[in-house]
């Protein structure tokens, strides 16, 4: 299988995403693999793919067009990211506390789902903790910093932050260090970027997605669909919360190690 | 060779030739500057040698800059057939978290993260490494050896990049004169390719850069003569977390502790109701959203200029910053001056906010990032490098302003009314919108200005054209029915020319022979006898019907005419007609200035004269037979006239000849007159139109559907 690998330089350019999907199509490559930067924009594309009769597998979350022949998702089990994130911070605040949640985006569906999935765990499970902020996600790490600055020099007291973009998490880290909180505000993350400050403390968790082996599942999923064998329609790959404590441990070296890739 | 074969052979050779040339302005356009390399000290000026895959490249100074933090810029020049060369540049980072470098033996560039088949070597600062691999739209690294103490911003580091045969080599001069370098072995190498310039998620500069062709002994000069080890991407053991991540956590903690940021900054919006007359201290955080002529930021509530700053670092477009000054509040939005600017983080950029330009008129929008349309309707340089652009949009004109020494090809390439789409600070300042519109927009850069639409067709010169070419269809389409018409009219007279050629070879020899016979046979026996009498009857009927018979002939033999031969056929007709023995005084006259006659008009005419001369010869026993041309202003009148016994017209004597003659002139549009007269002669006079020259002819026509005349005559009427 040969495979056209592209992407837009910024994380934030869904126009120059869907130029990439309209040009592969017009090369006519047999299918496509798909990580939607949001959703609604990438419908009216993936739907014209379909039309085409080009196989689709979209990654990382649900456009709201039901899979079916032509079109299978791959996505992080984010009901189960949600919860992951809720129980740790219930437990690492003994059941009583204050939460802020920032890096909320309405724009992507899984991290909807996430953040609800959060807030329910939390209601169900700890009803002694209390989510006093709630901040919509920003345009990059700084503009999270800021929005961070600004919950914890704020009057509210915050015993802990749940952010669920690796932006946010980025940011909210930066506004721990730069206010000195860091030891005293704990922060549980989403997705892998700052992995040593797991080792310092500096974060307490990361839920991380398994995107070794989504991106595994994507390709094979496109390959039965270009043969014409069945594949189930939403796969739902199971995150890992790392910590201090496990960061070594094999289950997560298999989702960081980066030796599979050996080129072409 | 047949024929067919010498058809196969010639059209083989054109679509050959048509291949060829196709495949030659293919390879002219894909090799670029093709042909063998000779040392290039590259041009930044020349833009049409470059070519730009993502980025926001500026050249000043002789410094090629990349201000944008894209994943993979690139900036390509040179030609893909070029094997063996080195490139070599000074090359500076402009922020802390990315690469920046020299590529070559690329093709099939595109814009996108690593969208190339190539080789790249650069310097990176995020784990403070040089660096050296291949990128197949997706990256393979095969270095990354590490500089120590590190790898600085803001300082110029010189590189070179070799390829030799399948060996490769970087070398990096430091700033404290210290050289590192590596070099790897690729079997299976990409032979040959273009050059370029790539920086990965941050801004860089390049300056001097030089190509060369490359030897085994350049090669040997980097590496020390050292066969370079294979290539392998870079693995990183199982069961330790990748150092990658680890690598990261040094230039963090670095910044971290160099932007520690002021948490009490202001919002830029609050500044404009701050007292206008009182100096305010303030401290603000905001994204670059233009760095020249004047630094403007944003946050989330506004924009505001920042002139004659301060900076302690460089900063480009998307850096977040830090701004102490004096808050300056103006009518639509606030201005810090005498400020210290340090940069805090890049890779934030600002979405510009769609406006009219009726709403960015309002000044709503002043010192904002923001995304206008307009229809180009002029374009000028002005001093200081300014290149302007004026657009209108609805009610509103506005300009744009682009400053610097950047591309201009695209500048000198936008067309007059085209609809544009631009990016940039929306400003009120009187400075740059001149008091002639009521905003302008400064443009970071030429190429934020993207053109939607060309110039409408329906321009007055193209209307114009349009007339003309229809006007010339239908004058070339006249033309050939004309043509056409005339060839009709040959082929008749040839077929004509043909049966009286038929006729005198058959029936008039034949009658000739028959009066011979008869003569002969008159002259055996004796006069006065019943047989010899009815022997003189055949014979005169021989002779009349032979005499029918020239006459038929030369009625059919008009030989092809011109408007000059036309009097002298007639007079030539009426000369064989007559006897030698009878006294008939033939005149033609010409009066008016001779014309060309159409080839139809002439031969009717013709006809009409020999059948009237024929009557007057037979019928009337003129004297005198008087034969006129006449050529008035738009019209020719043919006028056979004699002095015979004429006839009453009212007698119904108006025979075959005569029905033929008005047939033919109706055949034409001509008038046909006849008056006679008993015993005072026969005229017969037909007038024909002669055609319009163009010009007449076109002002006929107008004056015939002149709608101001037209609507005038309708309202005397009224």
């Amino acid at each position: 299988m040969e495979i056209y690998w592209n992407a837009p330089m910024r994380d934030d350019d869904m126009p120059s995403q869907i130029a990439l999907v309209e040009r592969s199509v017009a090369r006519g490559y047999g299918g496509i693999v798909v990580a939607p930067i949001e959703t609604l924009p990438m419908r009216t594309p993936i739907r014209r793919l379909m039309a085409r009769g080009v196989p689709v597998v979209v990654v990382g979350t649900d456009l709201g067009i039901p899979a079916g022949p032509g079109l299978s998702y791959v996505m992080s089990d984010e009901q189960l990211a949600g919860q992951m994130a809720g129980r740790r911070i219930g437990t690492i605040l003994h059941g009583q506390g204050n939460v802020a949640i920032v890096g909320i985006r309405p724009q992507l569906t899984s991290l909807v789902e996430r953040e609800r999935s959060l807030e329910a765990t939390l209601v169900r499970e700890f009803p002694g903790i209390r989510v006093v902020v709630r901040r919509f996600g920003l345009a990059g790490a700084p503009q999270e910093q800021l929005s961070a600055n600004e919950i914890l020099s704020g009057g509210e007291r915050i015993d802990a932050i749940a952010a669920l973009t690796l932006g946010s998490t980025r940011g909210a880290y930066y506004a721990l260090v730069a206010t000195g909180k860091e030891k005293t505000v704990k922060l549980v993350g989403f997705d892998q970027d700052l992995i040593p400050p797991l080792r310092t403390g500096g974060i307490d968790a990361v839920v991380a997605q398994n995107t070794y082996a989504m991106g595994r599942i994507a390709i094979e999923k496109l390959d039965q669909e270009r043969h014409g064998i069945a594949t189930p329609g939403v796969t739902r790959v199971p995150p890992v919360l790392m910590t201090q404590e496990n960061i070594d441990s094999a289950e997560i070296h298999a989702i960081l190690d980066l030796s599979w890739w050996k080129g072409q | 060779m047949t024929m067919a074969g010498r058809r196969i052979a010639v059209a083989a050779g054109i679509v050959l030739l048509l291949a060829g040339g196709v495949a030659g302005v293919w390879l002219y356009r894909t090799l670029g500057h093709g042909g063998p390399l000779k040392t290039v000290y590259a041009a930044f000026d020349k833009q049409d040698d470059w070519k730009e895959y993502g980025g926001t490249w500026q050249y000043v100074d002789g410094v090629m800059r990349n201000i944008s933090d894209e994943r993979g810029a690139k900036l390509m020049s040179g030609s893909v057939g070029w094997t063996n060369y080195s490139v070599e540049a000074d090359v500076l980072l402009l922020g802390q978290y990315g690469d920046a470098g020299l590529i070559l033996r690329a093709s099939d560039e595109e814009q996108g993260v690593d969208a190339y088949h190539g080789y790249m070597a650069g310097l990176r600062d995020l784990d403070n490494a040089l660096l050296l691999g291949r990128a197949d739209y997706g990256w393979k690294e095969y270095v990354a050896k590490t500089i120590a103490p590190r790898v600085y911003a803001q300082q110029w580091y010189h590189l070179k990049f070799l390829a030799y045969g399948c060996d490769f080599a970087v070398a990096t001069t430091t700033p404290s004169g210290e050289t590192i370098s590596a070099a790897v072995e690729d079997p299976g190498c990409l032979p040959a390719g273009r050059f370029g310039l790539k920086s990965y998620n941050t801004g860089a500069e390049w300056k001097n850069v030089v190509v060369r062709p490359a030897t085994a002994q350049d090669l040997a000069s980097m590496t020390g003569g050292v066969t370079p080890p294979r290539a392998e991407p870079n693995a990183y053991p199982l069961g330790s977390i990748p150092a990658p991540y680890d690598r990261y956590f040094e230039p963090l903690q670095r910044d971290l502790e160099a932007h520690h940021s002021d948490i009490n900054a202001r919002t830029i919006d609050s500044l404009r109701l701050l007292p206008p007359d009182v100096s305010t201290q303030v401290t603000l955080h905001g994204v670059v959203t233009l760095t020249s002529p004047v630094l403007y930021v944003q946050d989330s509530t506004g924009g505001l200029a920042i002139p004659a700053a301060h900076i302690q670092a460089p900063v480009e477009i998307g850096d977040e910053i830090e701004a102490h000054g004096d808050a300056v509040p103006r009518d639509f939005s606030s201005v810090l001056e005498h400020a210290d600017v340090r940069p805090l983080w890049s890779h934030t950029p600002v979405l510009p906010v769609a406006v009219t330009a009726y709403q960015a008129s309002t000044g709503a929008f002043d010192a904002e990032y923001i995304e206008i349309e307009g229809v180009l309707q002029g374009k000028q340089d002005e001093e200081g490098n300014r290149h302007v652009l004026v657009l209108d949009d609805g009610s509103q004109s506005f300009r744009a302003i682009a400053v610097g020494e950047g591309p201009t090809a695209h500048f000198g390439n936008l067309k007059l009314r085209s609809r544009i789409r631009l990016r940039g600070i929306c400003v009120v300042d009187p400075a740059y919108t001149k008091d002639q519109t009521s905003f302008a927009v400064l443009l970071p850069s030429l190429r934020d200005v993207e053109v939607l639409a060309g110039p409408p067709w329906w321009t007055t010169g193209h209307v114009l054209a349009l007339i003309i070419g229809t006007l010339l269809l239908i004058l070339s389409g006249f033309a050939c029915y004309i043509q056409i018409e005339r060839w009709r009219m040959r082929a008749v007279l040839k077929e004509r020319e043909r049966l009286a050629h038929d006729m005198h070879d058959t029936l008039a020899q034949s009658f000739a022979g028959l009066g011979f016979q008869l003569e002969a046979m008159q002259q055996e026996l004796h006069e006065g006898g019943e047989v010899a009498s009815q022997l003189k009857l055949a014979r005169a009927m021989v002779r009349d019907s032979h005499e029918e018979a020239r006459r038929s002939i030369a009625a059919l033999r008009p030989d092809p005419l011109e408007s000059a031969e036309l009097l002298p056929a007639l007079k030539s007709c009426a000369a064989r007609m007559i006897n030698s023995n009878t006294a008939i005084q033939i005149e033609t006259v010409c009066e008016g200035s001779e014309r060309s006659i159409p080839l139809r008009t002439a031969d009717a005419l013709l006809h009409i004269g020999q059948e009237a001369i024929t009557n007057a010869v037979r019928h009337a026993h003129p004297s005198h037979v008087r034969i006129m041309l006449m050529y008035a202003k738009n019209s020719v009148e043919l006028v056979v006239a004699d002095d015979g016994c004429g006839f009453h017209l009212s007698s119904g004597s108006a025979g075959f000849g005569t029905r033929g003659m008005q047939r033919r002139a109706a055949a034409i549009g001509a008038k046909l007159k006849l008056s006679s007269v008993a015993g005072r002669g026969t005229t017969v006079r037909v007038s024909a139109s002669l055609p319009l020259s163009f010009p007449k002819a076109l002002w006929r026509t107008v004056r015939m559907v002149q709608p101001w005349k037209r609507d005038r005559n309708e309202h005397d009427m009224q």
